[in-house]
């Protein structure tokens, strides 16, 4: 399968911090690209510039071409959607249309209008007077006329409650997947999208931490809900991260034979949510990889990763 | 092309002061001249009731409101058009379009440049018709108690050309500063109001306490009094020295205000222009590789 992101050895500095930290990694054609982090982690530096929005230095290839050069060009193929907050409040909900119409060559007016026949946007509104789950629906409508081959997201649900961010996941599943086009996004709300993605980056402080097919998680990586008296034999092997539900200790394991676990417990796969947290606490104490049973996970929740 | 096009059509949805000032100087005109009670001039004897010079006066008066408002909702168009995109963040938005920044950046300069300016010219040329409409149908405008003639056609054709000429004139001689107002709108990262009129005083106010010069006041200075003096028709023979120079003018409709010395053919020739002109288009560049470059969203 061809990749449609080539990203090598990129490195971003804002003065002295470094943001990025000699990231690479590849995006196939058809994948479904998660890309997780917390927040400052690098995760929209990231996505600005493989969209060629922020000189960088290393490689970034989309497409072939090389983001930061080729920005208006790479356009034609990607698109792009930050979070709901900018499509300019002045903007007309008919003149958005006739805009991406008249400046986007993919754009078909028709889905568009498809699309927001379905809503309660009156299009003679300003975006400003619309709420932000209109504003959101409004994006969408816009971005899924447009025939790319490269959707990318950044925070899309942001700020939107709870049947929003349902509906537009299910928009996008609806209406964009049937394409086999590629995606890429970068969310805190891992378990919105947990059964979405087949591809997932975490990345943290500029690093890679993981990255991964979301279909080999399961083979490398198990969770262990620790029976009653196999504590020690399960700390004894080392897991990547530990908690406790209800009293009762459950651990993650990377690497481990699923037969070796299951006689100390119940054994499941991981969620991704689950699984982030452990990667970031193991690098967190990288001198103690069995830290996460001690102090190290009250570090970080997991509501935080959700 | 399309693109382009596209773009300056939606600087003008964003920016409604850029119609509505002019539109609304029209309205106010007319309104004006409809309502206005008898005008009458004496010219003494000498001069018969037959002369066209009030209807030459109000032609040249009449652009003059709708260039002053132009002029500024321009300038404040200019300085908000490169700022406003990041503050609302919708630049995150008009970037993930395949538009490039040069594109947009150019699209905005036409606007401001030529779009605006020319619209407003051609308002102004076919609200002097109507003006002259109303005040001949009510006969309002009397010379030594005679009704003078308020149309010619020729004279009508010969001021709007001098206009026309003057405004292209004014418009490459303003080009610099527009393009420094643009400058200062990518570079701001608050208020570019204070970026437009700070550095440049106070690089005066430096050069003058270091070299004892004041070069670059006078460059500033230079370019303001020229619109003061276009603006309120101090100059007046800035404008006809134009119309003498063009084919056109001839002997037809020599006007009542007789000019001498070189006004925009002189402006047309001086170095500083086309200087200003080089200067301009370098400051464009850099408003473009700024927009291109800069991630502060």
């Amino acid at each position: 399968m061809a990749n449609i992101i080539e990203v090598r050895g990129l490195t971003k500095r804002y003065g002295r911090s470094l943001a990025l930290d000699g990231v690479s990694f590849n995006v196939g054609a058809g994948r479904i690209f998660g890309l997780i982090g917390r927040n400052g982690a690098g995760k929209t530096t990231l996505l600005k510039a493989i969209l060629g929005l922020t000189p960088y230095e290393g490689s970034v290839r989309v497409f072939g071409l090389e983001a930061a050069r080729d920005r208006s060009a790479l356009m034609n193929e990607i698109c792009f959607i930050a979070d709901t907050g900018v499509l300019p409040r002045w903007l007309r909900v008919d003149h958005a249309i006739d805009y991406v119409q008249g400046v986007h060559p993919r754009f078909e007016r028709a889905r568009a209008e498809a699309v927001l026949a379905g809503t309660r946007i009156p299009r003679r509104a300003r975006i400003g007077e619309l709420s932000k789950g209109m504003i959101t629906q409004l994006h969408l409508a816009l971005i899924l006329a447009i025939d790319a081959r490269l959707l990318v997201l950044d925070e899309p649900t942001l700020g939107l409650d709870l049947i929003y961010r349902r509906q537009f996941y299910d928009t996008l599943l609806t209406d964009y997947l049937d394409k086999e086009r590629t995606i890429l996004l970068t969310t805190h709300q891992v378990e919105e999208v947990e059964n979405l993605l087949t591809d997932v980056l975490f990345i943290d402080r500029g690093r890679v931490l993981l990255d991964a097919v979301v279909e080999d998680l399961p083979r490398r990586f198990l969770q262990l809900e620790v029976a009653a008296g196999q504590r020690e034999a399960a700390s004894a092997l080392k897991p990547l991260y530990s908690r406790e539900v209800l009293g009762r200790p459950v651990m993650l394991f990377e690497n481990q034979p699923r037969e070796v676990l299951a006689g100390l417990g119940e054994v499941h796969p991981p969620a991704i949510g689950e699984l982030f947290v452990a990667k970031l606490t193991a690098a967190a104490s990288p001198d103690d990889p069995s830290g996460g049973s001690s102090g190290g996970s009250s570090r970080l929740t997991t509501g935080e990763a959700a | 092309m399309k693109v382009l096009a596209m773009q300056m059509r939606r600087e003008i949805w964003e920016h409604r002061s850029l119609w509505i000032a002019p539109l609304l100087i029209a309205v106010l005109l007319l309104v004006g001249v409809a309502t206005l009670g008898r005008i009458q001039f004496y010219e003494g004897p000498a001069r018969p009731a037959t002369a066209t010079a009030p209807f030459e006066l109000m032609l040249l008066g009449w652009g003059v409101p709708f260039y002053l408002a132009a002029g500024i909702v321009v300038a404040v168009y200019l300085l908000d058009c490169l700022y406003g995109e990041r503050r609302d963040r919708s630049i995150l938005f008009w970037r993930s379009m395949p538009v490039s920044d040069t594109e947009t950046v150019l699209a905005k300069l036409l606007v401001g440049l030529v779009v605006v300016p020319y619209a407003t010219f051609l308002l102004s040329a076919l609200t002097s018709v109507l003006a002259s409409v109303i005040l001949a149908v009510r006969h309002h405008v009397l010379v030594n108690g005679q009704v003078a003639p308020l149309w010619n056609t020729l004279m009508w054709v010969r001021m709007q050309l001098v206009m026309l000429y003057g405004l292209t004139v004014l418009l490459l001689w303003y080009a610099p500063y527009a393009a420094y107002l643009m400058l200062a709108s990518a570079w701001a990262r608050r208020s570019p109001y204070a970026w437009a009129f700070v550095p440049p005083v106070l690089l005066a106010v430096c050069e003058n306490m270091v070299f004892g010069t004041n070069y670059l006041g006078r460059i500033v200075e230079r370019g303001f009094s020229q619109v003061l003096r276009l603006a309120f028709n101090l100059n007046l023979q800035f404008a006809y020295s134009v119309g003498e120079s063009l084919p056109l003018a001839g002997n037809a409709a020599r006007g009542a205000v007789r000019p001498t010395g070189g006004g925009a053919t002189d402006l047309l020739a001086s170095p500083q222009l086309w200087l200003g002109l080089v200067v301009a288009a370098l400051m464009i560049a850099l408003a473009i590789r700024l927009r291109r470059y800069r991630d502060d969203s």
